[in-house]
């Protein structure tokens, strides 16, 4: 016979207790083990998703190129004052969008992962970190298309690149997809069991694409804005990944550091909880 | 079961505790995250406003070469404990503990993790990843899949496309492919065409013979079919074991008495007659 105590107590769960090198390396096991299994989502969500769509993966190009020229029709409306940009304003609001919408829509698809795909998991029983990887996977090429596009019309607008430029830019977005990923991962365990919360932090997402200087330049930042975009750390990362491939220039190089590593670290312990207390919240909804 | 086979799986005075208030259950999440962020212990031995115990210190053994199935009234804990098994679930109390097994594959709905636009040649493939093959395993049980499920050229067509028993004898196949140690069926087998299901049931009681250290958990509320394949079975009753006996038919009637016992005598000879007539 087994011996029980009158009150047995939960543990945190091996995942938050573990070291950071055992929490990633677990992950990393986890990861490969399931490696088709990734492969098969990313294929089913992409191939899935256009297989009754006559323009099919056309949409890919399609989008950026409707978002280019609706900023081109405000602009030559004079709707929007950017200030003093160092490019033409709608190759400025391109890149910067696209740079936006690289954090942001990580942020969309991995903040509803439970909820969308939470049943998949308690009926067939696989680790939660597939799901992540499925969604960055599918992100990166949805991602990679329309950057492609950036990059030709930024070409036409006369913009010059420099060789390390396009070279380190897709490394220099790696700290926006922890920061994406990261709040994703908090949200999609918090949109289980408190929707409200969650409601607010998807409107005030929406906010902060116009505090900080993703549709304007950083020089127009007065006030409170200067004050609010000191402590932001996306503007730091969206203006490096823009400045570096726009003007081949590190911009404030230190601030950008020290917010990478913020995000790495955010990052760490965000993936603790969200595979510690994924388990907890389906639990209370399958 | 002879006295001599060893227990694959044992289950020991395990607890689970559910909130019956939906918005209730979500506060007590947050809560509980909130606790344990800050280091401050959750007591999961105390119910709180509105909990109950969906299962309640049940123990049991498995052992290899057993089918063992689980019976009950809706909402006496039958999937809640096959999910605790699968470690879908953590438990609040008590022991699971399994015994050279590799694989355990779950089975709880057949359609769950099948992609309707995809082909059923497609869905093989993203199925049985999710079942845990990999791709090298999955190219080497494609055949027996196809020849297994009968489905011949509908593997072509969309899944979508499918009736249910189809389904059932796909995601069925594609199950058993995975060769679990332990193979937890959770009603499962209650679509499908009466030939698919006998051949199934034929398959069963040979798989779990051919190799050492292999069970079955079969959960049903179909009293007739347990008859047929199982050597032993639990009746659960409101979250507790209420019954564990290899008397499948000292069982059947047990549950059939035990399940009806809160509802008015009449009502509860009415539904004992239809019982009797339909299952048993």
């Amino acid at each position: 016979m087994l011996k029980l105590y009158p009150i047995t107590f939960l543990t945190l769960a091996p995942s938050i207790t573990v070291s950071m090198i055992k929490t990633f390396r677990q992950t990393i096991l986890n990861l490969h083990r399931y490696r088709f299994l990734s492969w098969q989502l990313v294929r089913s969500n992409l191939v899935g998703g256009y297989k009754r769509s006559f323009i099919g993966l056309g949409w890919m190009l399609i989008l950026p190129i409707i978002t280019v020229f609706t900023w081109i029709l405000l602009n030559g409306a004079g709707v929007v004052d950017p200030g003093d940009t160092s490019i033409a304003y709608p190759a400025y609001v391109l890149l910067s969008t696209s740079i936006w919408g690289f954090f942001m829509e990580l942020y969309r698809t991995s903040s509803k992962v439970l909820t969308e795909r939470g049943r998949m998991v308690v009926m067939n029983s696989f680790p939660y970190e597939v799901l992540l990887m499925e969604k960055v996977i599918v992100h990166l090429i949805n991602f990679s298309i329309p950057l492609a596009l950036n990059i030709i019309v930024l070409l036409i607008f006369g913009v010059k690149f420099q060789w390390y430029s396009l070279l380190l830019f897709p490394v220099s977005l790696l700290p926006l997809l922890l920061l994406g990923l990261g709040i994703g991962m908090v949200i999609s365990v918090l949109r289980v069991i408190a929707v409200d919360i969650c409601t607010l932090v998807d409107e005030g997402m929406k906010v902060l694409m116009f505090l900080t200087p993703v549709v304007y330049a950083p020089k127009i930042e007065t006030g409170w804005l200067a004050f609010f975009n000191k402590y932001n750390p996306l503007a730091y990362l969206i203006s490096f990944s823009r400045e570096l491939l726009i003007n081949g220039d590190f911009y404030k190089t230190t601030a950008y550091f020290w917010c990478s590593v913020f995000c790495f670290f955010f990052f760490y312990i965000t993936l603790r909880f969200y595979l510690n207390f994924s388990q907890r919240v389906l639990e209370r909804i399958y | 079961m002879s006295e001599q086979a060893a227990a694959i799986l044992s289950v020991d005075k395990v607890s689970k505790k559910f909130c019956k208030d939906l918005k209730q259950s979500m506060l007590y999440g947050m809560i509980d995250i909130g606790r344990e962020i800050i280091g401050m212990r959750v007591n999961a031995a105390r119910l709180r406003k509105g909990e109950f115990w969906a299962l309640d210190e049940v123990s049991f053994d498995l052992y290899e070469g057993e089918i063992l199935s689980v019976i009950g009234t809706n909402g006496s804990g039958k999937t809640t404990l096959m999910r605790l098994i699968s470690n879908i679930f953590p438990k609040d109390k008590g022991k699971i503990i399994k015994r050279k097994v590799k694989r355990v594959t779950p089975i709880f709905a057949l359609h769950s993790g099948i992609n309707d636009v995809l082909s059923g040649h497609e869905n093989i493939m993203l199925k049985g990843s999710m079942l845990g093959m990999t791709k090298e395993e999955l190219e080497t049980k494609k055949d027996f899949i196809a020849e297994f499920s009968e489905l011949g050229d509908s593997l072509n067509a969309p899944v979508g496309t499918y009736s249910s028993g189809m389904r059932a004898r796909l995601a069925y196949a594609i199950s058993i492919a995975t060769e679990p140690n332990l193979f937890i069926i959770d009603e499962a087998l209650a679509v499908g065409d009466s030939a698919f299901k006998a051949k199934c049931y034929d398959h069963l009681k040979a798989y779990v013979k051919a190799e050492p250290h292999r069970a079955v958990l079969y959960v049903t509320n179909r009293v007739k079919k347990i008859l047929t394949i199982a050597d032993r079975t639990l009746v659960l009753h409101k979250g507790k074991l209420v019954n564990d006996t290899t008397d499948l038919s000292a069982a059947l009637e047990f549950y059939i008495n035990n399940c009806l016992k809160d509802l008015p005598p009449h009502i509860r000879r009415e539904h004992l007659q239809l019982i009797r007539e339909y299952e048993g």
